[in-house]
């Protein structure tokens, strides 16, 4: 499943905008007959998103169109704050709390870590939905994590990332146990259930539930290099 | 030879449209980038590549000027045309301090127009070329008509502090956009900009980020267009954007569309004050 509501949302907010703006919705390119100072930033920010032509026609990897693509779902919204000004208030830290709980799908049964090696490789990899001028072929080349763009799992590797926090030795100080599992199995899927309007991204739907347990297995597994740092 | 190398004169203080006074001299870009490091000696952004630092004098960048001003001033295109009658919003052929004090809004459009918008506009409506015609349509390479044409016309404004006008409510309105499109989380990864350029001395991989709320490193961030090193070519504004929402796995962002004007609005205005590196030399 894709992270995604209804489109219905995002219908709802080109209508207000053009009310707001006192006319129908702009037909093709007409964006020039809308009076863009009679919106509010965030109607402006909606309506040059959604009616002004600015994205290539093109079906996502995921399905769909780019309109799916750049609507936003709950979770997406309640996010789209400057963070380094506003902290992030309790009441929308738990309501994003519990929109991830509710779209997290836990496994059945107890989990089962994958193969390290194959973890490594797509913890290491930022291929993957990717489109525009130079599209992602997810039938020729599995999509990556990316877990390296913004962790260090394995420092002695390559170059990687510090936008979130270093996950060397990750297993190696928690263990291993079936709890263990269940959170790092969220965090993966997704990560606002701990970490409400973190950076990161959600990626169940995004990953196969095989390819995560390889993941995990990277992150978890004695034998895993990132346990042995 | 490049003219502004030969004759940089010193230029007085100009008075900028909003009556707010704004540093117009012109600067070598060398000079301008020594000067911010110097003011940010512990900036792991402005200072992440002694390589780049080194080649500054030698940006390949500086290669495209003399194209750039020949294709200026040549006569081209089915109308037989020079962009001499350009208005970049300094009156026609105005070229001096017309880059940094873009966007703008143009009476004659009606519109908020970033620079790449505004150059293809003058050269279909002034020397009649259409979209099909590779003059307009290829936008990216340093042998591209766009990119040298862009690298000459930014020089003449290296040093000149940041001053996109926001008088017009549509300017306003464009640059509050921008900074809403900026926060806005989306795409199939749930990512806004500032999820990478929120923080100081973050890093993707091997590059350091350089952070928005910091305006002598924003500066450097936005001063395209920039030789590239590890592409081997001069890049623009536009294709920044296009590479970043491209990792941010949003949708695929086409050429001269409001979007692009709404986040260079917000980007050159969080710059304001700081002078500009045209053209730069990045990673
Ligand atoms: C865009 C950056 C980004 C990407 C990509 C990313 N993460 Fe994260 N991750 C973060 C941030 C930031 C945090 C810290 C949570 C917070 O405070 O927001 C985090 C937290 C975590 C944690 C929890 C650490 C703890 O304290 O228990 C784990 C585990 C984790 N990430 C694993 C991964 C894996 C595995 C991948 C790849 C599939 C990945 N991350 C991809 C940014 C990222
Ligand atoms: C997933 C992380 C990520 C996101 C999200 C992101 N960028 Fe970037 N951005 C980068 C990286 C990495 C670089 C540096 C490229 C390099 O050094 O190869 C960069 C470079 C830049 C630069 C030029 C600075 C330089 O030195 O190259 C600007 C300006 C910029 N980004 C603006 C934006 C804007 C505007 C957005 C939102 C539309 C955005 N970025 C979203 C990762 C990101």
């Amino acid at each position: 499943m894709f992270n995604k509501n209804t489109v219905a949302a995002g219908v709802a907010a080109f209508a207000s905008v053009a009310l707001a703006a006192g006319c129908a919705v702009a037909d093709g390119n007409k964006a020039d007959d809308v009076d863009i100072t009679a919106m509010s930033a965030e109607e402006l920010a909606e309506h040059l998103i959604f009616e002004t032509n600015s994205w290539r026609d093109q079906e996502m990897q995921e399905g769909g169109t780019w309109r799916d693509r750049m609507t936003q779902d709950d979770i997406q919204k309640a996010c789209s704050f400057d963070s380094t000004r506003n902290d992030l208030d309790g009441e929308t830290a738990g309501q994003v709390v519990a929109l991830a709980r509710e779209q997290y799908e836990a496994p059945e049964g107890d989990i089962e870590l994958g193969d390290w090696r194959k973890g490594a490789e797509l913890a290491d990899s930022g291929y993957g939905y990717r489109i525009g001028h130079n599209v992602d072929d997810h039938g020729t080349r599995e999509a990556g994590g990316n877990c390296y763009n913004c962790h260090v799992m394995d420092s002695s590797v390559s170059v990687q990332g510090t936008i979130g926090p270093n996950l060397e030795n990750y297993g190696a100080q928690r263990g291993d146990s079936q709890e263990i599992r269940q959170y790092v199995h969220q965090v993966i899927s997704n990560p606002h259930q701990y970490f409400p309007c973190t950076q990161m991204p959600r990626f169940q739907g995004l990953l196969t539930e095989e390819q995560i347990s390889h993941i995990m297995a990277y992150l978890l597994d004695p034998e895993s290099p990132v346990n042995n740092r | 030879m490049f003219k502004k190398a030969l004759l940089a004169l010193p230029v007085a203080m100009a008075v900028g449209v909003a009556g707010t006074a704004a540093q117009a001299e012109w600067q070598d870009p060398n000079d301008v980038l020594q000067m911010l490091l110097e003011a940010q000696p512990d900036s792991k952004y402005l200072h992440q590549s002694e390589m780049n630092i080194m080649m500054m004098p030698d940006n390949p960048a500086l290669w495209l000027l003399d194209d750039g001003e020949r294709l200026f001033y040549e006569e081209r295109g089915p109308n037989n045309a020079s962009l001499e009658s350009c208005d970049f919003g300094k009156g026609e052929g105005v070229l001096d301090g017309a880059y940094v004090e873009l966007p703008r809004y143009f009476e004659d459009t009606g519109k908020v127009m970033d620079f790449e918008m505004r150059l293809v506009h003058c050269m279909k409506e002034i020397q009649g070329f259409t979209s099909d015609d590779s003059a307009v349509s290829q936008r990216h390479g340093s042998g591209s008509d766009i990119m040298r044409l862009t690298t000459y016309i930014a020089h003449q404004s290296s040093g000149y502090e940041w001053n996109p006008p926001l008088d017009h409510p549509k300017e306003k309105a464009m640059r509050d956009a921008g900074e809403v499109l900026f926060f806005r989380r989306g795409g199939a990864m749930d990512f806004n900009c500032a999820a990478c350029h929120g923080a100081s001395g973050k890093q993707i991989r091997a590059s350091v980020l350089p952070e928005m709320r910091n305006s002598q490193e924003w500066t450097k961030a936005v001063s395209w267009p920039a030789h590239r090193a590890g592409q081997d070519n001069v890049r623009s504004q536009n294709h920044r954007i296009r590479g970043c929402v491209w990792q941010m796995r949003h949708a695929g962002i086409l050429p001269d569309t409001p979007v692009n004007t709404a986040l260079i609005s917000y980007w050159n205005d969080a710059a304001r004050g700081e002078p500009a590196i045209l053209p730069d030399l990045k990673r």
